[in-house]
């Protein structure tokens, strides 16, 4: 409980200027064999502080899946380079060990399907308090704080529900149970993969002022990865849009909304009235993002661009920063 | 659905397919070339006899009130009369199956524990040289007939090295009295442990080769669902929380498999009483295997199909017993029994 | 002619060295069971009572049997016999399956459901022990085996098919093609059977491997094929009498069954991976 207090404390003092929490520099994602490999994600670069909440948007197939699990070094079939700092160390330097102590204890995440995330033949109370079990963690304590996260995660009669089943939850509940199993270790960082994409809009909402609310309680980050610009407005602090392997624009997310700056982003925010249905493909911009195998040369966006010019086609645009405080990768808003 | 219903609905499959197999032992009664009467009173049998049998069994009888006699004295227990011994083949079998069920339920420990172990290494290090290699040992565990196995070990252990007795099921005059039918469990009765020990020096031969290719095809099929449960959305959630691999293969992915291996072992085990023809001939032990090949080569077709019957009925409860412990497995099914009143 | 050439070499490319060897095996497996019968002296169906039990050497590579018989040769001359029979064994079984898929597929809901039922009962019979049966009253040889085990060996195929059937039946173009008006025969001869041969086939490399120690094991316990016969359960059974003086008589024919039924089974591993390249590892 002082804990939590003492994290609340740390936070407010520095509201105005996060103390970084995770670096992430010129990260490159690749797959495939070496002689014939595919880059997923490339040369992405961002921070986030303690306690921040940063939504990462962008359609399926943008590469923001594949980099929020390379941040745990989740997937062992891509090869990644660049820096991961996470509070001081690189996490792609640290050995399968060490990132495995880090992975639920400092770092925690949740991802999509709540169903299928959850092993349905544990209890779940087994399955909250395993993060702490693996640590070492006795079964009467584990069980103990497994049943207090439960509790702040608003799950009634949480000591009934430890002895049960996932199927016998809801898909809201499993969420919450999901949120549960990420959050017990008490982790610094939060990576949450389209948490709510497999719930109805109601609970979605009520899932997500949930996060919202641990989050400043315990000045928790969290890295939001959504294809549904409907869902961050209420959530993030700031907003990275992702298309296509490269993150084409950073900003407040106050300013990001007023004022959009990369065609794309405009796009996607064309399409968020249409929040009611999760469609992955947005009807406002023409044609569907390339696959990482064929993209096209220079800007990734170009053919589906309204505002293409030739320079588009010939060259990748660089960072530009713009006067609002953010950051766009466009040549509408390159120097020269 | 409900537990029970789901019980009930594999009960009526044992009893059409018990039926679908009395149809079948008949049809084949009515095949054996010959006068039947003649057959099942024996070659030697005088006219008097055959009038006799023909009486008792029905033969004078329309076809079909013959099927339903037959069907009839199923019903009652009676699998027919062996032409050699003269008695009925269901005492005879149910004097052998004790001993064939002590050497089932062996090998299938053991093959249970020869499988288990390596589908999980071979699942953990997939692709890895221990994962290629226990691979192929089982492709030849399967791909080998197990009488010739039996052979070449008997020749090479018993009759060269002297490490293991070739045939029979205990040493001359080192038996306890025979309780059970199990010379295993009849010797732990008695109190008599050098006679267990010999039963069972008796018994781990022939119980590991009918362990191999049992042990092949549950490898097989377990290495398959735990890859395929590794594959599945349930790894990164629990790879998330730090978990090691060895955590995750022992604690999410076994538990996972263990349906569909649970229920091929059931199958497999069924597939054992016939099995026993091949292993029990070769070691020369008591059991339904060896009758059904001993009347074989005495020409007994009663016999044989009364065994053939006999056989289908052990192996349809085998089947029922593992189709219900698959379901008890999985909390899905087990909570609409135990947890009715929970929601 | 070039061109083809190159897509073959480009589809030989396609397997790793390993597949091919295996491929090599099983192709000169079939070639010694398709020619053996003609290179063996005919000194193998005879006696040579000055050369009974001989153990293996220059002269006899297996050395010879109680009747003074070259194993090496009878072997190579019971290899047509053992795999000529395991594969008319699967021949008939899948006939049969074949056409219980079909009427099942084709024919009104009724006969579907009773034929799997049927199916579904001949699945859970311990087949050995049916075959047995039924070859004993056929009168033990190896025809009894084959016909035994033919009757009891389809209820899986039969199954397997039915599924494929059905899906195919299902597929868009399919119905497409019944819109358009293509009879329902040529419905099955041009789409649906085509598509469940491709399951067969791979289905076919196990059964091979699984029949061919079946149909020993019959001939094992005398309800096959019956000595002096040079199929190889025979060879064993006529064998194991003196086993402890002439091992190799058992070991030999025991070893070219484990050969052929390891190579089957090997290929039937890699059609499958080939078919469902996500059980590559």
């Amino acid at each position: 409980m002082t804990m939590v207090l003492k994290r609340g404390e740390d936070v407010a003092d520095q509201v105005h200027r996060p103390v970084p929490l995770l670096n992430v520099d010129q990260l490159c994602i690749d797959i495939g064999a070496r002689n014939a490999s595919v880059r997923i994600v490339d040369k992405v670069s961002f921070t986030l502080g303690k306690g921040e909440r940063v939504a990462l948007v962008g359609e399926s197939g943008s590469g923001k899946s594949v980099t929020a699990q390379a941040l745990m070094r989740l997937n062992p079939r891509v090869r990644l380079s660049g820096r991961v700092d996470f509070d001081g160390a690189d996490l792609l330097q640290l050995s399968a060990g060490q990132m495995a102590a880090l992975r639920g204890s400092r770092i925690g995440m949740v991802f999509q399907d709540p169903m299928s995330s959850l092993d349905p033949l544990m209890t779940i109370g087994d399955q909250v308090a395993e993060t702490l079990r693996i640590r070492g963690i006795g079964r009467q304590e584990a069980r103990r704080r497994a049943l207090e996260v439960l509790d702040e995660l608003k799950v009634e009669r949480a000591v009934e529900r430890l002895e049960s089943y996932p199927h016998e939850f809801s898909g809201g509940m499993r969420q919450r149970v999901v949120l549960a199993m990420a959050l017990v270790g008490e982790p610094d960082l939060l990576i949450a993969d389209e948490p709510t994409t497999a719930l109805d809009v109601r609970v979605q909402e009520r899932v997500l002022d949930l996060l919202d609310e641990i989050s400043r309680r315990r000045g928790l980050a969290v890295l939001l990865i959504t294809h549904d610009m409907g869902i961050v407005a209420g959530f993030a602090d700031r907003v990275m849009v992702m298309y296509s392997g490269r993150i084409v624009e950073e900003n407040e997310a106050a300013q990001l909304f007023r004022e959009p700056q990369h065609p794309y982003t405009r796009g996607l925010l064309e399409a968020v009235p249409r929040a009611d249905r999760t469609v992955d493909r947005l009807p406002s911009i023409n044609g569907a993002p390339p696959l990482p195998s064929s993209r096209p040369k220079g800007c990734h966006f170009h053919p589906r661009c309204d505002r293409a010019t030739g320079v588009c086609s010939a060259e990748t645009p660089g960072e530009t920063f713009t006067p609002l405080g953010g950051r766009v990768r466009c040549h509408l808003y390159g120097a020269g | 659905m409900s537990y029970l219903r789901l019980v009930g609905q594999r009960l009526v499959m044992m009893v059409l397919t018990l039926w679908g197999l009395a149809t079948l032992v008949f049809i084949m009664i009515k095949l054996i070339p010959g006068d039947e009467a003649q057959v099942a009173a024996g070659a030697g049998a005088t006219a008097e006899q055959v009038a006799q049998v023909t009486k008792r069994l029905g033969l004078d009888q329309p076809i079909p009130l013959q099927y339903l006699n037959f069907l009839g004295r199923l019903l009652r227990g009676d699998l027919g009369t062996s032409v050699v011994s003269s008695k009925p083949v269901l005492t005879e079998l149910a004097a052998v199956l004790p001993s064939t069920l002590e050497l089932m339920v062996f090998a299938s420990i053991l093959g249970v524990l020869l499988a288990f172990p390596a589908a999980l290494v071979a699942a953990t290090f997939r692709g890895k040289v221990v994962d290629g290699v226990s691979r192929l040992v089982a492709v030849m565990g399967g791909a080998m007939p197990t009488f010739w196995l039996a052979l070449m070990l008997q020749y090479f252990l018993g009759s060269v090295l002297r490490i293991t007795p070739i045939t029979g099921q205990h040493s001359f005059g080192v038996s306890a009295p025979s309780i059970t039918g199990m010379p295993t469990v009849d010797a732990l009765l008695a109190g008599n442990l050098s006679a267990f020990f010999d039963a069972l020096a008796y018994l781990i031969l022939p119980a590991f080769v009918f362990a191999v290719p049992f042990a092949s095809q549950v490898y097989r099929i377990l290495r398959a669902t735990l890859l395929g449960v590794l594959a599945s959305d349930l790894v990164l959630p629990v790879l998330a929380k730090g978990a090691s691999t060895r955590r995750i293969v022992l604690r999410h992915a076994l538990p996972n498999s263990l349906a569909p291996t649970v229920s091929l072992i059931g199958t497999l085990v069924g597939g054992m009483v016939g099995g026993a023809i091949l292993i029990e001939t070769v070691f020369a032990r008591r059991g339904v295997g060896g009758y059904l090949a001993n009347s074989v080569a005495l020409k007994d077709t009663y016999a044989v199909l009364g065994a053939v019957m006999f056989v289908g009925v052990t192996v349809c409860v085998v089947n029922l017993v593992a189709d219900i412990a698959t379901l008890m497995l999985d909390p899905r099914v087990r909570g609409t029994q135990f947890r009715s009143g929970a929601k | 002619m070039t061109a083809g050439l190159q897509t073959a070499i480009r589809r030989i490319a396609r397997f790793s060295a390993y597949e091919l060897t295996v491929f090599a095996v099983v192709v000169a497996l079939f070639l010694v069971a398709l020619v053996g019968p003609l290179l063996a002296p005919p000194s193998i169906y005879t006696s040579n009572m000055l050369e009974t039990l001989m153990p293996p050497s220059a002269d006899h590579w297996l050395g010879t049997d109680d009747q003074g018989r070259d194993i090496a040769w009878r072997l190579v001359a019971g290899a047509q016999l053992s795999l000529l029979a395991t594969m008319l064994v699967v021949i008939l079984y899948s006939a049969i399956g074949m056409l219980v898929a079909t009427l099942a597929t084709v024919g009104p809901r009724w006969a579907d459901e009773l034929l799997m039922r049927i199916s579904d009962i001949g699945l859970s019979l311990p087949g050995l022990v049916v075959a047995l049966g039924i070859a004993t009253v056929l009168g033990p040889s190896l025809q009894s085996g084959i016909i035994a085990l033919a009757l009891t060996g389809w209820p899986m195929t039969a199954r397997i098919l039915r599924t494929t059937m059905r899906q195919t039946m299902e597929q868009s173009f399919v119905e497409g093609a019944t819109v358009l008006g293509v009879s329902r025969t040529r419905l099955m001869l041009k789409h649906v059977l085509p598509n469940s041969l491709d399951v067969l086939i791979v289905k076919w490399a196990g059964d091979l491997s699984y029949t061919m120690l079946i149909l020993a094991g019959l001939s094992f316990i005398g309800v096959g094929a019956q000595p002096p016969s040079p199929e190889w359960g025979a060879m064993i059974s006529g064998a194991r009498s003196y086993t402890s003086i002439a091992w190799w008589a058992v070991a030999a024919p025991g070893a070219a069954i484990v050969i052929n039924a390891v190579a089957f089974a090997l290929l039937a591993d890699i059609l499958q991976v080939h078919r469902d390249p996500s059980l590559r590892s």
